[in-house]
């Protein structure tokens, strides 16, 4: 767990050039196959919706509303994600290609997770109540020491 | 994402939760982790409170899963186990978990993708 509680960081090494995976990020029919469904379109401002698992614990609805903010071909492709049944969520989704070696590493960068909303609401159903607000921080540090 | 489904994990994840609820506990763990495997009688030096209650929040601890017990010599040597702290960070990820879910399923699209 990163000491940044705001953002989820994960990356991912693939045997693929990045133009590949690059189609893959960007053309609907592919990003159906792995993520969800949905009107994509390689345009800024553009906007559509997906259907998503929901996330219980964090009352994410798991419909999202989804804007593309900006991308650069083959390196990268930023977009806002809302929930678009009236949760909470607004964040910033980035998908960034480095070729290395004969494929491509891919990051993900997922912003905008409020530090003590979804946490706390996590904490209130693992718990059911029994815990006070300050444990979930101070388990997620101790966690991050251990 | 769906709360994973098996009775067992929850009743593991029950226990490490209920065990972590404790500062005492939380307080053990550290100790733990900050000085390696220590003497029951040690850590209990850290308490004010009488060596069968110490004792007990110990076997909480065990029974979660979350320290475990060496005999010896005469003592009773308590270390840290790592293993179901890091399924609690994992249970605190959900959203880390979908990514590498989805990245993962990314990966079986670019293998089955024709070379363009």
């Amino acid at each position: 767990m990163t000491e940044d509680l705001t953002t989820i960081e994960v990356d991912q090494f693939y045997p693929h050039p990045p133009g590949k995976v690059w189609r893959a990020l960007t053309e609907p029919e592919l990003i159906a196959q792995w993520l969800m469904p949905g009107d994509f379109r390689l345009q800024v401002g553009h906007r559509y919706t997906m259907q998503s698992r929901p996330v219980a614990a964090s009352g994410f609805s798991g419909l999202v509303e989804a804007e593309v903010l900006a991308f650069e071909t083959e390196k990268l492709l930023r977009l806002g994600w809302r929930d678009a049944a009236g949760g909470d969520a607004d964040w910033t989704i980035t998908w960034t290609l480095q070729p290395e070696g004969h494929g491509t590493r891919l990051f993900l960068l997922h912003e905008g997770f409020d530090p003590d909303d979804p946490l706390q609401r996590q904490a209130h159903t693992i718990m059911n109540g029994g815990w006070r607000t300050g444990v979930p921080k101070a388990l997620a540090k101790l966690l991050d020491r251990v | 994402m769906p709360p994973r489904p098996s009775v067992v994990a929850e009743s593991i994840e029950d226990r490490v939760f209920a065990a972590l609820s404790s500062p005492v506990r939380r307080e053990v763990l550290r100790l733990l982790r900050d000085g390696g495997p220590q003497p029951a009688g040690v850590l209990a030096a850290h308490f004010a409170m009488a060596r069968p209650s110490f004792s007990e929040h110990l076997r909480v601890l065990r029974d979660a899963g979350l320290v475990s017990e060496r005999k010896e010599g005469r003592q009773r040597l308590y270390r840290l186990e790592p293993v179901p702290l890091a399924e609690v960070q994992e249970w605190l990820t959900p959203y880390e978990r979908f990514w590498r879910e989805r990245m993962a399923a990314l990966g079986d699209v670019l293998d089955r993708m024709e070379d363009a």
